[in-house]
């Protein structure tokens, strides 16, 4: 790793390194991590680690554990993605880590700091039991820390203590501080809870599910009433639809936070609404999310010149999530009858309309359209263009997954206006081609061309309008090429 | 039309049919076998959700189903071509989806297996000249090093096979129509000593990971689908112990190339019949196998809806070929089954589910 003796060859071999690293078969690039951890403190190695997050979120390796892996093991599932896409309830700023670590290390107990580290040094990668073991001991040391060190800070006076470096005045930075100490403080309750609800994203809570986090809730509640919400917080973030809590909610006992539970459904309810509002809001990023933090996106989501902010698939994808936490809330929240939430929810809902109207309607005809190509003059056949055929097709996807959607966002008549207009222009196209393909026959080549780009017109014309309409075409294709001409 | 629901206990691989690489959801990977007066028949298992297989008239499929573009295409062709063997289902398959109606990708995928099926004919054509010259003592530097492809090395081997010929004392056109012959039934399992293994080589050790794949899982993931997955693992394991002794079997009577020559009649049908009982054994694993890959890259729910699909679809071993009954054993598992497994589309309806087409069309790009 150390590369060439002036320093120049390794930053130019890590680079390199970075986007290979991207194709290598799985077992080698968990092989290649786990020699790369053993010199993670090099700048450039933990710069490589960044540019290869996408693919340890999609691999997740068992890393090798660090103490301050452990430490953040309770709040993991509350810290903000990678992908910047989908933001977990009540999220943690990847930014509070440090600062975090920082505070436990300057002012917790070192030597048990000291004693845990090694003790994590001699721990197999994977190992949870032995890690949650040592969490055992840390996370309410830490808590304590951290609560020691912010828990009562807001005087200027106190500039000089440990705690205002690292906060700097920032407030935000400071409440989430405190959260994450509320987390440590009911690690081994999150830790137990984290395996009731696995594996995560949760499609749907079934009686276990419930069950697991009414006897969680009931457990924290023993240690302090104030903790339950942030437990539900984890049980939220490990659900596809954290919404789908709120339906729950009112059902659970809490035990001895039983008098609090209408303010902590009120507490999650306004959560929940202002985590669509915060997704929505990322929607309308006409930078492709770039504000989302490192790695942000998928690849699909800046568009050039900031145009279309997502590949019509993922847009659609991301619209179904959002209508449904929309649906769910909606139902959930009615107990309220607060009509400022109502409003909120439908802003939510007209940002999510805009996106999609934007990505997948109003782009439908060059996305679908002019992939299939017009006749060429010369009367020879266009060459096929299959990334232009699979680009064509996703959009022809997206727009019927829409339908899916259209009620619940008004999109109704503005889907069905171009879904016919996407048939019509195809079948135009097709027509065209058709019309020209006696000019190929002659030639082999040329046929199988024209017959190529005949077909994957039929194929979107399929997509766009459905079997029983193409089929007249794929008669028509039929009997200009001859091929069951017997029949 | 519409036979009605038999019990599905086929005693042979012809009476169990061939599968076919359909998109449409509800067709996906039926059988077709050659029925009475040999027309056509396609068998459709657990049509809304029944235990039974529906046995319909191959030609009568369209007026029942909707089938995507891809599908009808592949039908005529099954129709026009009286394919009803696990080698002339796939040419016919390949040819379909080479068309691009299954996608862009599928097609791609199409043309390197026709591709790689023409190189594999030639490696094995030229790797059997090789064995018959080494099988009567004429192997010869000279040839190897001018390679089979060029003029020298043409002239060279048809000088050598003639002299083969001589010493096995049969004629040299006779000789090289037996070889073609050979050749032709061995290259889809290929040579054991073949640089590239042959694609049922490839698709008897692919199945290997898929049962290992399918024993880790049920482990690893306790849910209603972990006993569907390890009858999965358990219907591939006893299918590789018998594939392992068939291709074991091939190679060997392969190998021994001057007796085969020199007893044609005999070592030939013998030689002939276990290449196609790989093939039937083998037939429909290889979407299985690729289905199963693509699910690698998705969560442990959608994974589960996997193992229930591909249940429904298992190539269970007929009865003259396993001393287990396993449609017996696979009805116990169906109860667990039938508890997650997901709906299929409407037949009555004729609505497409554009998701599942599209995970079919997945697995075509992958395992054509």
């Amino acid at each position: 790793m150390s590369g060439a003796a002036d320093g120049r060859g390794g930053g130019d071999r890590l680079p390199g390194l970075e986007s290979r690293l991207f194709d290598i078969p799985e077992d080698k690039f968990i092989e290649v991590v786990r020699l790369l951890e053993r010199v993670r403190d090099h700048p450039e190695v933990r710069q490589t680690f960044a540019a290869i997050r996408p693919r340890l979120v999609q691999v997740r390796p068992n890393r090798r554990p660090t103490l301050k892996r452990v430490l953040c093991m309770p709040f993991e599932d509350v810290l903000e993605s990678f992908s910047g896409l989908d933001v977990p309830v009540g999220r943690i700023e990847r930014r509070v880590i440090d600062p975090v670590w920082r505070l436990v290390t300057e002012c917790g107990d070192r030597a048990l700091i000291d004693r845990l580290d090694r003790q994590v040094q001699e721990t197999a990668p994977g190992n949870l039991n032995a890690l949650r073991n040592i969490g055992r001991r840390l996370w309410p040391m830490a808590a304590q820390a951290i609560q020691g060190a912010v828990g009562g800070v807001g005087e200027p006076d106190t500039g000089g203590q440990p705690q205002w470096r690292v906060l700097q005045g920032d407030e935000e930075m400071r409440r989430q501080l405190l959260d994450v100490a509320a987390f440590l403080e009911i690690g081994l309750t999150v830790e137990a809870l984290k395996d009731a609800l696995a594996p995560k994203p949760l499609a749907a809570l079934d009686d276990l599910h419930v069950d697991a986090i009414e006897q969680a809730a009931q457990a924290v509640a023993r240690q302090s009433a104030g903790l339950v919400y942030h437990l539900l917080l984890v049980a939220a973030s490990r659900m596809a639809n954290p919404a789908d809590l709120l339906t729950v909610l009112n059902d659970l006992d809490f035990g001895k936070a039983r008098r609090e539970q209408p303010a902590i459904f009120a507490q999650l309810s306004g959560l929940v609404v202002t985590n669509l509002e915060e997704r929505s809001a990322r929607l309308e990023s006409k930078d492709g999310g770039k504000d989302w933090g490192e790695g942000g996106g998928t690849g699909h989501s800046a568009g050039p010149g900031g145009a279309a902010a997502f590949a019509p698939e993922e847009a659609i994808a991301i619209a179904e999530r959002l209508v449904a936490g929309i649906d769910t809330t909606s139902a959930a929240m009615d107990v309220l009858a607060d009509p400022a939430y109502r409003e909120r929810l439908d802003a939510v809902k007209v940002a999510v309309r805009t996106m999609v109207s934007g990505t997948v309607l109003d782009t439908a005809p060059a996305g679908i359209l002019t992939a299939v190509p017009a006749p060429a003059a010369n009367g020879r056949p266009a060459p096929v263009d299959e990334d232009a055929q699979a680009a064509a097709e996703d959009h022809a996807r997206a727009l019927r997954r829409c339908e899916g959607l259209a009620g619940a966002l008004g999109l109704r008549e503005p889907l069905k206006d171009t879904l016919v207009s996407m048939e019509i222009g195809l079948m135009a196209r097709a027509q065209a081609l058709l019309a020209d393909y006696s000019k190929a026959a002659g030639d082999p080549d040329d046929a199988e061309t024209a017959e190529m780009n005949l077909f994957y017109a039929l194929r979107l014309l399929e997509l766009v309008a459905g079997p029983a309409k193409a089929d007249r075409l794929r008669t028509a294709i039929m009997a200009a090429t001859g091929e069951f001409a017997e029949e | 039309m519409l036979k009605g629901a038999i019990e599905y206990a086929p005693s042979t691989f012809e009476e169990r049919g061939a599968a076919v690489a359909f998109t449409t959801p509800l067709l996906s990977q039926t059988r077709v076998r050659c029925g009475e007066r040999s027309k056509l028949e396609v068998l459709i298992p657990s049509l809304s959700q029944g235990m039974g297989i529906y046995v319909v008239a191959w030609k009568s499929v369209p007026d029942m189903v909707s089938m995507t573009m891809h599908d009808r295409y592949l039908h005529d062709l099954i129709v026009k071509e009286e394919a009803c063997s696990p080698y002339e289902i796939r040419r016919a398959t390949l040819r379909a989806a080479r068309r691009g109606l299954a996608g862009p990708k599928a097609a791609q995928a199409a043309r390197r297996a026709l591709d790689e099926d023409d190189e594999q004919g030639t490696l094995t054509h030229y790797l059997l000249i090789l064995s018959i010259l080494k099988a009567v003592g004429l192997e010869s530097p000279e040839m190897l090093k001018a390679g089979i492809d060029t003029d020298e090395g043409q002239r060279l081997t048809r000088q050598l096979m003639t002299r083969a010929a001589e010493s096995l004392r049969m004629d040299a056109t006779l000789l090289y129509a037996r070889l073609a012959d050979i050749a032709s039934v061995t290259a889809p399992v290929g040579l054991a000593h073949s640089p590239r293994p042959g694609r049922l080589t490839r698709g008897l050790n692919d199945l290997k990971g898929f049962r290992d794949g399918m024993i880790d899982w049920a482990r690893d993931v306790p849910s209603d689908a972990a006993p569907v997955a390890e009858f999965c693992a358990e219907v591939a394991q006893h299918t590789i112990a018998i594939g392992e002794k068939v291709l074991g079997d091939f190679h060997r009577r392969i190998d021994a190339i001057g007796p085969l020559m020199r007893d044609w009649d005999d070592a030939f049908i013998r030689v002939r019949t276990q290449a196609a009982r790989m093939a039937w054994l083998l037939d429909g694993w290889s979407h299985i196998t690729g289905a199963w890959e693509v699910a690698q890259a998705e969560d442990r729910q959608q994974q589960a809806a996997t193992v229930n699909d591909l249940f429904r679809i298992l190539p269970l071993l007929p009865r003259r070929e396993s001393s287990r009954d396993f449609v017996e054993d696979s009805k116990q598992v169906k109860m667990a089954h039938r508890r997650s497994v997901r709906m299929l589309e409407d037949w009555r309806t004729g609505q497409m589910d554009i998701d599942a087409i599209r995970r079919i069309e997945a697995v075509k790009a992958r395992a054509p």
